[in-house]
């Protein structure tokens, strides 16, 4: 056992200094008012809490943050379990279509943000200044309040859809094939067969894949932020970016901090749960 | 034998002196201490220091760092990367940086009040430096990185600018149309624009093109038309712009009065009606891209975006006819406003401090306003002689000179509060006119600010 730790210590001290730390300081600042400009640091209990969880600007952006993380995990989850049973079929390209279709899940998401911003613009983009104006729709896809959600979720779909695609295709692959043969000469139809078999087996892994999407959709800043800014106004504006505002903007780094630890929270919550399914 | 010998011997000798020299030329670079500089803009700020790349080690910085004694590096990054490292490495206290990129629109206003610059005004009485004469730098320059106004100089401006027009002669002759010295007639302007292109059918080409993104980016423009509508910075009651004032006076938030609204209105209206239909969503570089693209007939009130439009155009109609205008006056009886200077501050926790500004003083120095000016031939410098150069004189002719320095003369760079809490104020004010832009009702979003605004005075123990 000795031996064991011996070999596991390295890594735990890396992770103390990496992780733990900054998780502590986090946690020690949250409790603190902590504005750069103003001398001092001062102890204020769940004051910082308080007061972030009341103003206007947390509730909104929580909620831009819920229809965000909800609709692109929804449309993630969909596009890649159509594709990945699509593809888990022996097709001709398979490979090459497989790749194709990976590609968005290697553009860095501020590269991807990039592109559609400039895709979608309004008066130089292919798609929001040129084919769209062509079928009749004038409208700013990212100067809409009511559009530019929608144009940053098409984004971040695009761009994620893939690794969806590639935890659910592993997992239709690890299922045993003699199931469906048995299924087909019981005369199941393939509805039958998506129903009473591959949907259960595929359980595990569709609750990773939700976990690990909504952690990446939860946390999401640099695509929303290259894209909109959060805007226009605070259409698009959710948690990290209103915490990269608080911490970054306002200087209000207890404040911030605070925030941080909600949104940890709120993650552990929502894995643990999905964790406790995959158990069940 | 012995002749080999003594070659061998000679070889010898020469690269021992040549590794001596060597070695003691690094121990010299050693033992000189470092410079830290962080800015954004790589490959563009000083590239006759740091190259085109913004990582080359020049002749030139050799000759300077020879001089100086110091070795100089500098670390780059976007302008919001930059923010953060300087916001962390000053409340860390770590002293890395020994020269920090700041702005006027709100670095030097946070980071004076926090004490985490060092205050330049006994440098440049007791410490002159050849490389930069104060007498040479427009005064505005220098006032707008005091803080509070009046008061302690935090930072040197290095490129830096007023406000102004940017506008296509082409389309405004094709519509029998002259700059507009009123808001009034700038209204007008806009509306015959407006309805010239559409007359023509054209659809492609949008009257003005200003920034409306959330955030503090249009607020920098924004607040200078409440200026000019007000005819002072109405944010606060009695127009009190520093901390103290609104302490001592109790001076509350007014962004729902007429005052306020008037400004902000006229902002919103513009570019609801004359604007691209993404404005709420645009920053500078939009602008830029924009007008560039020949897709606005007029820039404003940040002219120097139209001067970095042209720079990068390839539309001749642009390249041929674009002239700058000075901006106009409001109903105030003030110009509207737009000022900002890309500041440099020396760390307080530096530990070289007088060999910083020595540095910091070249990097804003006039042979590093002439290089700007002769590269990049835009006229937002901050020194006299070098906006009368011959390069800026040929390219622009004395007229749009003289016009760029009266519109420097007749800036006030106090046009919005000079207060700790400012950044967040802009981002706030920007955000909400950005939402006005997008369809929002002006009232709604201005009650909204508010009682924000209020709340926050409250909080921070101005009206105890």
């Amino acid at each position: 056992m000795r031996e064991q730790y011996k070999f596991l210590l390295p890594s735990l001290i890396v992770a103390l200094v990496v992780v733990a730390f900054p998780t502590v300081f986090l946690f020690y600042i949250s409790f603190h008012r902590w504005i750069i400009f103003i001398q001092g640091i001062e102890f204020t209990g769940f004051g910082n809490f308080y007061s972030m969880i009341t103003s206007r600007e947390f509730i909104k952006s929580l909620q831009v943050t819920l229809i965000f993380v909800v609709t692109s995990g929804l449309l993630t989850f969909v596009l890649g379990l159509a594709l990945a049973l699509i593809l888990s079929e022996r097709l001709r390209g398979q490979g090459i279509i497989r790749t194709i279709i990976t590609l968005p899940v290697i553009v860095p998401p501020v590269v991807a943000g990039f592109t559609w911003k400039f895709l979608l613009n309004r008066e130089v983009g292919v798609i929001g200044g040129y084919l769209l104006p062509a079928l009749g729709f004038q409208k700013s896809l990212l100067g809409d309040p009511h559009l530019a959600l929608g144009s940053v979720i098409l984004a971040d779909v695009w761009s994620r859809t893939p690794l969806m695609f590639l935890i659910l295709l592993a997992g239709l692959q690890a299922i045993p094939t003699e199931i469906y043969e048995a299924a087909r000469i019981d005369g199941a139809s393939y509805w039958q067969s998506f129903r009473k078999i591959t949907f259960p087996l595929l359980k595990s892994a569709i609750i990773i894949a939700l976990i690990l999407r909504f952690i990446d959709a939860f946390n999401l800043f640099d695509t929303i932020f290259v894209m909109t800014t959060g805007g226009p106004g605070i259409a698009t504006q959710t948690l990290p970016l209103l915490g990269w505002k608080t911490g970054f903007l306002y200087y209000n780094l207890g404040e911030a901090a605070a925030l941080a630890v909600i949104m940890l929270f709120i993650t552990m919550i929502v894995s643990l749960l999905l964790v406790r399914r995959i158990r069940q | 034998m012995l002749k080999s010998f003594k070659w061998f011997g000679l070889v010898l000798l020469v690269t021992g002196v040549v590794l001596l020299t060597l070695n003691a030329a690094s121990l010299v670079a050693q033992q000189r201490p470092t410079i830290r500089i962080i800015a954004f803009a790589q490959g563009f700020a000083w590239p006759e220091l740091f190259g085109t790349t913004g990582t080359e080690r020049t002749e030139l910085l050799k000759q300077l760092e020879d001089r100086e004694g110091v070795n100089i590096e500098i670390e780059w990054g976007d302008e919001w990367a930059v923010r953060q490292k300087v916001l962390t490495d000053l409340i860390a206290h770590t002293g890395r940086y020994d020269i920090v990129l700041v702005g006027s629109d709100g670095g030097v206003q946070t980071y004076g009040a926090g004490g985490f610059l060092e205050p330049l005004d006994s440098y440049l009485e007791e410490h002159p430096s050849e490389y930069f004469d104060p007498n040479d730098v427009y005064p505005k320059f220098l006032d707008a990185n005091r803080m509070p106004p009046g008061g302690p100089l935090y930072a040197l401006p290095y490129y830096s600018f007023g406000a102004g027009i940017i506008y296509r002669k082409d389309i405004f002759d094709r519509y029998g149309l002259t700059p507009p010295k009123t808001t009034d007639e700038l209204l007008k302007v806009l509306e015959k624009l407006k309805q010239g292109f559409e007359r023509d059918g054209i659809t492609d080409i949008y009257p003005i093109t200003m920034r409306g993104a959330p955030g503090e980016e249009p607020t920098l423009d924004l607040a200078g038309f409440v200026y000019a509508y007000a005819g002072y910075p109405a944010w606060f009651e009695g127009g009190a712009i520093t901390a103290e004032e609104i302490k001592k006076n109790k001076a509350k938030p007014i962004f729902t009065s007429e005052d306020f609204k008037k400004g902000f209105k006229a902002f919103v209206d513009i570019l609801r009606k004359y604007g691209p239909p993404g404005a709420s969503t645009h920053t500078w570089v939009d602008m830029m891209n924009i007008y560039a693209a020949g897709k606005a007939a007029i820039l404003m009130p940040s002219a120097i975006n139209g001067y970095a439009a042209l720079g990068i155009t390839e539309n001749p109609d642009v390249k041929n006819n674009t002239r700058f205008a000075k901006i106009p006056v409001g109903p105030g009886g003030k110009q509207i406003q737009s000022f900002w200077t890309f500041s440099l501050g020396i760390n307080k926790d530096s530990k070289h401090k007088l060999k910083a500004w020595r540095v910091l003083t070249y990097l804003v120095g006039k042979d590093s306003m002439q290089a700007f000016a002769e590269r990049t031939q835009w006229p937002n410098v901050t020194m006299k002689s070098v906006l009368y150069s011959d390069v800026l004189l040929s390219k622009y002719g004395e007229e749009e000179i003289r016009l760029n320095e009266e519109s420097i003369l007749e800036a006030d760079p106090y046009y919005f509060p000079y207060i700790p809490e400012l950044t967040e104020f802009m981002d706030k004010i920007g955000t909400a006119a950005s939402r006005a832009i997008a369809g929002e009702d002006v009232d709604t979003v201005l009650n909204e600010l508010q009682t924000w605004a209020l709340e926050r005075m409250y909080k921070a123990g101005y009206y105890d």
